[in-house]
This record gives C-alpha cells, structure tokens and sequence, in this order.
C-alpha cells in the first residue's frame, strides 16, 4: 500500500545504519529520569518533597543519580540591614548548576503578566526613602572561562553589593566566590585543570563609584517599552529588565507598567511557580530563543513584582550559561 | 495512548530498552557523527519521560518525531560553526566510489539524488524507506494526515527516481553552471 515496500527495495541497499550494532546506552533509564527532573518537573508528587528555600548545587544531575554528593544551600535575602551573606562556608569548590525547575505545562505569558500587574502590592522599600539605591546580586557566568576545545566552561560566582546616588556615586563591593560549572563534565576537566587558587576567601574588592549620569527611570509604558528594547524581541528585553532591576528601586506603579509591557512581546511562556537559587517562591516566564540556542528565563515575585532572578540557558544541550539573583533592594542613606 | 497511571519508571526501562537502538538509528542515518546519535537518542528520551502521559503505545514515531524536532534545533544551532554534518551533506563530501560497496551498487549515487531532494521529500523516504514506518505513522512524525503523506511519498519516491536518472547521464551532457574559475 502506497508503495511503501518499493521504498524499503529502492533505499534499503543506501541504509547508512542497515549492518550498524548499537551499543548499550551509557546512561541507564533511571539516570534519565533523573536528568529529565533536573530540569523540569512533571509530576506533581514530587513537590512535597521540595525544600521551601533553598540553592540547589549538586554535583551534577547525573552523578546525582549514582549518588555523588549533593550540596543544598540557602542564601537569604538580605538588607543593608542585614549584611551579612556569607559565602557557603566548607562549600565544595566543584559545584555544578542545575537548572530551574518549572512544571511541564505551559502557555503564552500575556494574560498571567497583565494579571499579576493588576494585583501587586507594595514592597518593603515602597515607602521608604533614601540618599542611595542598594542592590545586592549574586551573578555567574559573566564571563565564562572555556577550554580550548571549547567544551568545558567555568566561572566563578560573584556576590555585589551596590550603593548608588542619584549623581551616580557611591559604593560596590565585589566578592568572588567558588567555581560553578554548567555540567559533570566541566566540573571533571577544570578541576584537573584549574590552578589552584589559596584557600582563604578572597578579599572583596571595594571601590567607590565615581559620578555618572544615571538617568531616571521612566513611568510611561512607552518610554519603558523604548528602554527595555522591545523592538529587539524577548530576548533582548529579559536581560534588559534583570538590568534595570539591577540598578534601580523600581516603584510600584512601575513594576506593573513593566509586566504590562512584558505581556505583550511575544514569545514568553508562563512556566508558574518556581523557586529561585536563594530558595524564594517565584512565578516564571521563559523566552525559547532557538535561533541562538538560549533560553532566557525571568523570576518574579507573586506579590510585589519584584524581580528575583534572570537566567540565561542554553536549550541543546539543556545547561545554564549565566544567572544574576536579586537578593536586596533597598533606599538607605548609609554606605555599610 | 495508555493510562497515565501506567507511565511509570518500569514502563520507561521497558521502553528505553526496546527503542533506544531505533532511535540512535535514527539520528546515525541523519547525522555523520555515531556519537552525536546515542547523544541525540538520550535527549529524546529525556523528552518522552517529561511528557511521558503523550506517548502513545505504539511509541516509535512519537519518539522519531522528537528526534526530528530535536536534530533541527539543533542544526539551526550549529549552522555556524557545524561539527556535526547532516547524513546528506557529509555524503556529498566523499568521493563517490571511494568505497567498493558503494561503487558496486550505486549507493553513493543514491545518496547523492537524495541529498538533491528537498528537507520533507528526504525525510518521508528515510522513514519509510530506513525507519520503515508505514505510511500512517511516517505522517504522525511529519505531523500532517495520512493522505498528505501518502502523496508525498509517492511524488518524493518520483522525484528520487528522477535524480538518478539524471546523474546516470554522462557528465559531459550535463549543463554546466557557469562559475568563475581560477586561473592557473
């Protein structure tokens, strides 16, 4: 019938496959299914089991799988208030990034986005005032170190604390934290390769900022439309909002005009609840940016709007490229 | 498609084991590189444990429309800076009748009008013709109906049978593209 055996006759003999022997998987099934968790989670049984906050880092999902260790920690949000973030005391130095999980199930952003805009509430620095915007930001992957074959990639967290005027001067305080890598495989070749470094924690690096002029930022959903570069497409605007969250105590009234313009450029996905690398509940949108082979991925919080994360992904083979967490904002009139 | 209730990780072993070989097949008849197959293969099945309540049953051209879907992102990917060739384009690389199998029975010159055909022709003759889906499930993998991809067939087993005709002529009665040639 519809000569599907002439076919086989015609193409059979130009079979590139037709005398091949396949050889056993080099992952088992269960190694799959715990590759496939890693990065999505169907099942709704597997939920309970979540910690309610927290920084996965394990030391891959597949060596997950056979039991290599797994390392589970929290960075709390903090204030300039509550300074201290420190870094993950006894962290192994060998850490390897996991994804965020979100659920299977998915569908266009708009209606969620213009949603959440209409029910904000206010946040903690909403009412407050101050000489300067505080931001404290854990960010990876910018930049990246790569191997010569180009397969293997590291780089180094970073733990910012930012205090900024208006005139553009004040503070930032840099600290370098441990190699994270994207994959098993990295973590194997840059820990044979990279030199070691001394075990004490580095010295922040403290400098003043010295005066520039930073613009306000806009109200108007046009003029934001225009900043975050709306016309360049999702992509481009997801790392735009995670730099305007960055570097501004973004108002109420704005945060809603900001997922009202996210509502409407196409490509986003709602990917609901999530929880971000500082263990917070957040609800998600992605962006599949498949000409680049990136996915970017924008945490926001279900309250305030607030935007907690932005991560940047590669889709084949699925592993994260860069993160910036927001973990403070705040008005203050004090440089400590 | 099972009841969900069955899709468990049993069920997974049970399929992963019976379709896994297929699946590399697959990807080692699209893609020049054995590795970059078992590669591709375990994507798919990563993708069918996520969505593991849409596999149906009969799970083989589910799992090749994954594979399909996958290997062109992945390909527009990596047109930049390709290390990995599709099947077709790494054919045209060899010289034909480099390898005696191929001079003796035409292969290299089946592959050669293949790889003329368009993306659909090509692709709808491989799963029929090296897959050997039947016409209804080559169809599930294309994603069109099944009278869509019976005519398909049929015009791409036509168009085929025409290439080789044409690259049996004689080289010298061929037309000739005109290029501009360096001068030695």
């Amino acid at each position: 019938m519809f000569g599907e055996e002439r076919t086989r006759t015609l193409l059979g003999p130009a079979d590139p496959a037709r005398h091949s022997t396949i050889a056993p998987p080099r992952l088992s099934a269960h190694d799959l299914i715990v590759r496939a968790e890693a990065v999505a989670e169907p099942a709704a049984h597997h939920r309970h089991a979540r910690p309610t906050r927290r920084l996965v880092l394990t030391a891959g999902a597949l060596t997950a799988a056979v039991g290599a260790a797994a390392i589970v920690q929290t960075f709390g949000p903090s204030t300039p208030d509550t300074s201290g973030i420190a870094g993950p005391p006894g962290a192994d130095p060998g850490v390897v990034l996991v994804p965020v999980a979100y659920g299977a199930g998915t569908r266009d952003a708009g209606s969620e986005l213009r949603g959440l805009a209409g029910r904000l509430v206010d946040a903690e620095y909403d009412h407050r005032t101050g000489r300067y915007m505080y931001h404290h930001t854990k960010t990876w992957g910018d930049p990246v170190m790569t191997s010569a074959d180009g397969r293997h990639h590291v780089a180094f967290a970073d733990e910012t604390k930012v205090w900024q005027a208006a005139d553009g001067t004040g503070k930032q305080i840099t600290t370098q934290l441990e190699p994270q890598y994207p994959d098993q495989e990295s973590r194997e070749y840059w820990q044979r390769n990279l030199k070691p470094k001394a075990p004490a924690t580095p010295a922040p690096d403290d400098m003043p900022l010295p005066a520039e002029d930073l613009a306000p930022l806009p109200s108007g959903r046009a003029q934001l439309a225009d900043l975050l570069g709306v016309r360049y497409g999702a992509g481009a605007v997801s790392k735009k909002v995670s730099t305007v969250y960055g570097r501004y105590v973004v108002p109420r009234q704005t945060r809603a005009e900001i997922l009202r313009v996210l509502a409407e450029v196409p490509g986003f996905r709602w990917r609901g609840q999530v929880t971000d690398r500082a263990g917070r509940k957040g609800v998600a949108i992605t962006y599949d940016d498949r000409e680049h082979n990136a996915q970017s991925l924008l945490i926001f919080d279900p309250n305030t709007g607030e935007l907690l994360a932005h991560e940047r992904l590669t889709l084949s083979p699925l592993r994260i490229s860069a993160y910036q967490v927001i973990l403070g904002t705040a008005w203050t009139d004090r440089l400590d | 498609m099972g009841p969900p209730g069955k899709r468990d990780e049993d069920w997974f072993t049970r399929v992963y084991a019976a379709d896994y070989p297929h699946v590399v097949r697959y990807g080692q008849r699209r893609l020049a590189d054995l590795d970059a197959a078992t590669e591709l293969a375990q994507e798919v099945f990563v993708v069918a444990w996520r969505r593991r309540r849409e596999v149906p049953d009969r799970s083989l051209p589910w799992l090749y429309g994954v594979a399909r879907r996958l290997l062109a992102n992945e390909w527009r990917a990596r047109r930049a800076a390709p290390d990995v060739l599709p099947m077709t384009d790494a054919g045209l690389l060899r010289e034909p009748g480099s390898s005696g199998a191929d001079a003796t029975v035409g292969v290299a010159d089946l592959h050669a009008a293949l790889a003329t055909l368009a993306d659909l022709d090509q692709e709808i003759l491989r799963l029929v013709g090296w897959e050997e889906l039947t016409v209804s499930e080559a169809a599930q993998v294309l994603g069109c109906t099944r009278t869509t991809a019976a005519v398909r067939l049929h015009r791409a087993r036509r168009r085929l049978t025409e290439a080789m005709s044409y690259r049996a002529v004689p080289p010298a009665q061929q037309p000739v593209l005109a290029s501009p040639r360096k001068v030695m």
